[in-house]
């Protein structure tokens, strides 16, 4: 039981990884990024290559981290401008378009190079006990890093000035071109560094299980599904519900199957935005 | 000159607004444009500072054309705006709203706080509060405050008395006329015109989207025409 709370907990945090980003890119951006799960493997496959080639594994997975974010540079440089050049339910059709594409191109492209691929660190680590659970290490060690981002990134957009231009953007963005406040330079930044949250939880995948270059789709309907869950515009509402749906995904797919655990996902955010349409810890207003 | 509208034309869609408006503002002049609801006002001040891209016509600031510019450009050349919205950020505290204001100014943002805080007492006092949870006059305050964060060199208020109780907007009508005293260049538009015509140097009346009359304010305020239109005085 404790054991089942605890993977979830572990699986939480890494959907909460991608689901913050994919947050972050649409309250800044007003794009819905399908592709976001690709960041992830890309990240990923790009740490497993760094090793291929002898480099040392935390090297590699700083390596495939950055490959990601640089990606995720590129997509808002290039794929995504013709998006930006329309507003509000435009910007998101065409968006919705555009990353569908590239996430087909990049599985499409993934699969074809790289058909056997899988990446898991073997490190030979030993297990723990915590609070009287058998625990591995690794596990631990790949919560420890999703906590440390989540605590960095908090503390970007609370106390530096940088963040909370971020922060006034997501809340009212013709209000911070008043004060002068470059929205598409931010936005550029966010795609960024959320591309490089999602490496994060794709390396950090390969740390205590093994990442695939199929998983990237699931990546991101996992990933969506938690930002609709936590408030497509809050963050700490994202962090909350990464960590309740997987507990509840690691729950339902041990008693009842990874196929209905699915269903019980779906049917968690349906009841969402049925019930609290702006999130679970959205404020009323 | 300071400020320079030519013939400006703009509107939204097919649907002009705005036909051959011209406008001008001196270096510590206090500008007032009056007229009805829906003659325009709100679309002159958004195509000055980009947030509205003119069909036709220019503006000019300083020794520049701002054509083409976006707003955090425009705001960053020392023209602010503060909308009748107000746009502030409501979940962030009355101080964060007010070191973004300062964000392209950081340098003086010490200094200029000092200032705001002066002049608006009680966003020193609420400085922790959030902004959401500040009443109407003192959301103006701050919408007014963050656009002094920014380092103006022209101020541009949209009906700043909206939606305040008459105590909120004597007090605010104050405090404008001390940032007027300060030098600061205002361009106000407002519907309460007594208070707009008291406060400004000049005034343009705006109707249907046309400059119909403009002149001293002290002089429209005793124009039998205006008195009129727009004092209730038959």
């Amino acid at each position: 039981m404790t054991a089942l709370l605890f993977d979830g907990i572990v699986q939480g945090l890494q959907l909460s990884l991608l689901a913050v980003g994919i947050t972050l890119i649409y309250g800044l951006g007003g794009v819905l990024n399908l592709a976001h799960g690709q960041f992830a493997i890309v990240g990923g496959v790009a740490a497993a290559l760094l090793v291929s080639f002898g480099a040392n594994p935390l090297l590699a997975s700083l390596g495939g981290i950055g490959a990601a974010g640089v990606l995720g540079l590129i997509v808002d440089r290039t794929l995504l401008l013709p998006a930006y050049r329309y507003r509000g339910e435009e910007r998101l059709l065409l968006g919705l378009i555009l990353t569908l594409g590239f996430s087909f191109l990049i599985d499409g492209y993934l699969n074809w190079k790289f058909p056997e691929f899988s990446l898991s660190f073997q490190l030979r680590v030993p297990m723990v006990e915590l609070a009287g659970i058998p625990m591995r290490t690794a596990s631990l060690a790949a919560s420890l890093i999703a906590m440390t981002v989540f605590a960095v990134l908090f503390a970007f957009l609370k106390l530096t000035l940088l963040g909370k231009s971020i922060r006034s953007i997501i809340e009212n963005e013709v209000g911070a071109e008043l004060c002068g406040i470059d929205p598409s330079r931010t936005r550029t930044l966010i795609v960024f560094l959320a591309a490089m949250m999602a490496g994060v939880a794709g390396v950090t995948q390969g740390l205590f299980s093994s990442l695939g270059t199929e998983m990237g789709p699931e990546f991101t309907i996992l990933g969506l599904l938690v930002a609709v869950v936590g408030g497509v515009r809050s963050i700490n509402g994202t962090l909350a519900a990464g960590i309740l749906l997987g507990i509840v995904n690691v729950f339902a797919s041990h008693y009842v199957g990874a196929y209905v655990a699915y269903i019980i996902l779906l049917s968690f955010a349906m009841a969402t935005i049925l019930v609290r349409p702006a999130g679970l810890l959205a404020r009323f207003t | 000159m300071l400020v320079r509208v030519e013939a400006l034309y703009a509107g939204y869609g097919s649907t002009q607004v705005l036909r051959d408006v011209s406008l001008e503002a001196h270096p510590g002049e206090a500008i007032a444009v009056i007229g009805p609801n829906g003659a325009g006002k709100t679309t002159l001040l958004k195509a000055i500072v980009g947030m509205l891209r003119p069909s036709r016509g220019a503006v000019r600031y300083e020794d520049r054309h701002l054509s083409g510019l976006r707003a955090y450009q425009v705001a960053r050349l020392g023209l602010l705006y503060v909308p009748a919205e107000r746009e502030l950020f409501p979940t962030m505290t009355v101080l964060e709203n007010l070191q973004l204001g300062a964000y392209r100014n950081v340098r003086a943002a010490g200094l200029q706080l000092g200032y705001v805080f002066g002049l608006f007492p009680r966003l020193k006092e609420r400085q922790r509060q959030l902004a959401g949870t500040l009443s109407g006059g003192e959301q103006q305050m701050l919408a007014i405050g963050r656009a002094l964060m920014g380092g103006p060199k022209v101020l541009m208020l949209d009906e700043p008395s909206t939606g305040l109780a008459p105590k909120a907007v004597a007090e605010l009508y104050r405090n404008l006329s001390q940032l007027k005293d300060a030098g600061l260049t205002l361009l106000v538009t407002e519907q309460q015109v007594p208070l707009a015509l008291s406060l400004t140097d000049r005034a343009y009346v705006l109707e249907q989207g046309s400059i119909r009359l403009s002149g001293r304010s002290s002089e429209l305020l005793g124009d039998p025409a205006i008195k009129r239109a727009y004092l209730g005085v038959v």
